[in-house]
């Protein structure tokens, strides 16, 4: 096929215009182009011999090998939920404390939970839980937790939703304080991490802190928060509020952020996924929920 | 020849002038929208939360800008040269050639001002609101009257194999373009499809992959068949070949589109139907690669020297690859793995940029300096075109490879658990860097349409001091 030469033209002719009209050669169809088109018709009518292919009245030709399309996603699921059946079952019978001591058992919840925590977790607090600063989503990897970071607390966190609420103080945004006091507060909230740089504003803000704002009351004494502090001797409620005596900071660590959570407060919802919940559009079954606790406690809780 | 004693007729050149100027225009105007859209993937917050230019909204005017302004534009100024020249007379009508002309750069502005408010049918491909789709079908009447009545008037006895092609795009996308867009409207932009459920979506698809068929493959072909013997100067290697699969195209393609509905409410007999149709479909698309490639036996010294010649060649190739890399991609099993993936992406570009953008590039390079009558600016810049467009391409295609398989990969991954093991925010993090090198590839593939610009505008501009 490859000489033309031989070939002669079908002596029809266009457009002479540039002094070389359009021809066209008589070569025969090639043959490997032929029979390799003829072969992909035998293959087709193969297929539609061995698979559901023509309409006829109002069925189809099943296909002789019987497969569809459902039937083979039936028997996938089948046999992925047949393996799974078995320690599914053991798993809702047994408790996080007895998952937790048993190896194979947690991997296989920590798998199955890391899967369930990237489709619906993730969108919060990141891939892998590392949370974020801009939208005040805790990150779970470290050891710092506001609710406690035990199985338990992790499970009812995750099954009935939390809700953290910070009120604003400045008389602006609804509170009941100054500029002048909100900054003096500010600069005693800077000082459990030493970086007061206002010794007048400092111990005026002390005051308030444990006098008109009543900080004390949900941060404790010491500022060291609602999960390890105390007021007055007596432990807080577990209303999550911020540990702030420690490098990390839920809204930001610098003066303007901070100043910015005392003026105008901050709320925290982490929606409830348990049975019934209506917060986020879906609910996780009791056996996902122990497998994301499982997850989220081996991310920093667990360590 | 028995032609030589007929006196030349005056061929209607300004319609073609109009035409391949818009076609240029368009050409820089559907690239730079694609550009935008593959930065807009790779740092989503390109968009600045300007509702009217989000992902969603641009992206079918990028489609609509490639594959309708400007294929549409090469398409109607090829056909209206091709169909003169073969047939040795003036178009059929001044009047609807003008009509063709100012009708569908109509509805192009027309699709420019409503995608970006937001006013879409939200059909791939059949966007445009109903009054629009009316303008549409008007505008495409008369083409079809003009082409056919020019064809009917021909001074010559045979009817060139390239008006073949022409004549088959402009009756199918007639009735695509129809049948697909069968709608009650309600109001002045809104509109209920008159198909629901899997039907509508089976005719959307039918729609869908004949536009792909008829519109980017058969009328390129057309142009193909003119652009590549005129500029070879050799005769197009086989007649027979060009009969048989033009026909068996014509018949293969129109049955598809269902390859686009595996694993969907679509049953299982019309998805087979339409893998087993786009397996016999490989052989009759090769048929025009092999027409254009074996074309050129024995002048492939030409290539040597003529740019023009390489981007047909180049299109040829890439025609070829993509034509069997799309009957692979219509099994069941390989679909399982690429639908939904960046492949897809990867095949509609290596077809859109390799194939139809750079036969057209060939022909609007052999057509500029016929129609305006002088010598090219610079045979430089279209060497320079040439390898900014086939750098462009290869970037970009090779990047939607790995990406796509990858993505489809990580998507069906299980841990030995039986569990999955990325999440889905996980695979779009892992195809980040190769966005950002498709966007690269398509910067690089606009750079080229830019040179291709500035050549014709100085090539005209010469023309006109001359």
């Amino acid at each position: 096929m490859s000489d033309n030469q031989e070939v002669s033209t079908t002596g029809h002719q266009w457009d002479d215009d540039e002094g070389y009209p359009l021809q066209e050669y008589n070569n025969p169809l090639p043959k490997w182009w032929l029979y390799t088109f003829y072969a992909t018709i035998v293959w087709s009518v193969i297929y539609w011999i061995l698979y559901p292919a023509w309409p006829v009245g109002g069925d189809f030709t099943k296909g002789v090998l019987g497969w569809s399309m459902h039937k083979e996603l039936r028997e996938e699921l089948d046999e992925a939920n047949a393996k799974k059946k078995n320690v599914n079952e053991q798993l809702a019978r047994m408790s996080l404390q007895e998952i937790a001591k048993k190896n194979d058992l947690l991997q296989y919840s920590i798998s199955g939970g890391k899967a369930i925590f990237g489709d619906n977790c993730a969108p919060c607090h990141g891939q892998g839980g590392i949370g974020s600063k801009a939208g005040g989503f805790p990150n779970l990897t470290d050891d710092d937790w506001l609710y406690g970071g035990s199985l338990e607390t992790i499970q009812e966190t995750i099954t009935q939703g939390r809700t953290g609420q910070m009120p604003a103080h400045l008389k602006a945004t609804g509170g009941a304080f100054d500029e002048a006091q909100v900054n003096d507060l500010t600069q005693y909230v800077l000082s459990f991490s030493g970086r007061s740089q206002d010794a007048a504003a400092n111990k005026r803000g002390d005051a308030l802190f444990h006098g008109d704002a009543g900080c004390n009351n949900c941060h404790g004494d010491q500022g060291n928060g609602s999960l390890k502090g105390t007021a007055g001797g007596q432990a807080l409620p577990p209303v999550g509020a911020p540990n702030l005596t420690d490098a990390i900071w839920l809204h930001g660590a610098d003066l303007v952020s901070i100043r910015e959570s005392i003026a105008k407060g901050r709320s925290g919802v982490m929606p409830a996924w348990g049975k019934g919940s209506k917060e986020v559009g879906r609910e996780l079954d009791p056996l996902a929920i122990k497998q994301v606790t499982l997850y989220v406690h081996s991310l920093g809780g667990g360590r | 020849m028995h032609q030589t004693s007929i006196q030349k007729p005056v061929y209607d050149y300004d319609i073609v002038k109009y035409f391949t100027i818009g076609s240029v225009i368009y050409a820089i105007v559907g690239f730079l929208v694609g550009v935008i859209l593959a930065l807009e993937l790779t740092f989503p917050g390109l968009n600045g939360d300007i509702p009217y230019i989000t992902f969603g909204r641009l992206r079918p005017l990028h489609t609509s800008a490639v594959i309708f302004a400007f294929g549409g534009s090469v398409l109607f100024a090829t056909s209206y040269y091709v169909v003169q020249r073969t047939c040795r007379v003036r178009l059929f009508s001044d009047f609807l050639s003008r009509f063709t002309f100012w009708g569908w750069n109509l509805v192009v502005v027309l699709v420019v001002i409503t995608y970006p408010l937001g006013l879409s049918q939200g059909k791939e491909y059949a966007e445009p609101i109903w009054p629009i789709d009316l303008l549409i079908t008007v505008v495409w009447v008369a083409y079809f009257i003009n082409y056919v009545g020019t064809l009917a008037r021909r001074q010559e006895p045979h009817i060139y194999v390239a008006n073949w092609f022409y004549l088959a795009f402009i009756i199918t996308v007639a009735l695509l373009h129809i049948v697909n867009n069968l709608a009650i409207p309600v109001n002045l932009t809104d509109s209920y499809p008159i198909f629901s459920g899997v039907q509508d979506a089976m005719i959307q698809w039918w729609y869908g992959h004949n536009a792909v068929g008829f519109f980017l493959t058969a009328a390129f072909l057309g142009l193909m068949y003119y652009f590549v013997p005129k500029q070879a100067e050799r005769p197009v290697y086989s007649y027979r070949l060009s009969i048989v699969h033009f026909w068996a195209l014509a018949f293969m393609y129109i049955w598809a589109g269902p390859h686009h509905l595996h694993y969907t409410a679509l049953p299982d007999w019309a998805g087979t139907l339409g893998a087993t149709f786009s397996i016999m479909l490989l052989l009759p698309s090769w048929g025009g690669m092999i027409n254009g490639i074996m074309t050129l036996s024995g002048a492939w010294h030409k290539l040597r020297t003529d740019p023009i010649l390489r981007f047909f060649i180049a299109s040829l190739s890439f025609y070829g690859m993509s034509t069997f890399e799309g009957p692979m991609m219509s099994l069941k099993s390989v679909n399982a793995l690429s639908h939904y993936t960046d492949w897809t992406i990867g095949h509609v570009h290596s077809g859109a940029l390799g194939w139809v953008a750079m036969v057209s590039f060939g022909a609007i390079y052999h057509m500029v300096p016929r129609l305006w009558g002088v010598a090219i600016h610079s045979t430089t810049l279209i060497n320079l075109h040439f390898w900014l467009a086939t750098i462009g391409v290869v970037i970009y295609i090779v990047a939607m490879w790995i990406s796509g398989i990858m993505q489809g990969l990580m998507w069906r991954a299980y841990d030995s658990f039986g569990n999955l093991s990325y999440s889905f925010a996980e695979t779009v993090a892992a195809m980040h860097p190769y966005y950002l090198i498709r966007a690269i590839g398509g910067v690089v593939f606009l750079a080229g349409a830019l040179v291709m610009a500035y050549n014709v505008y100085m090539t005209i501009r010469g023309a006109n001091r001359g």
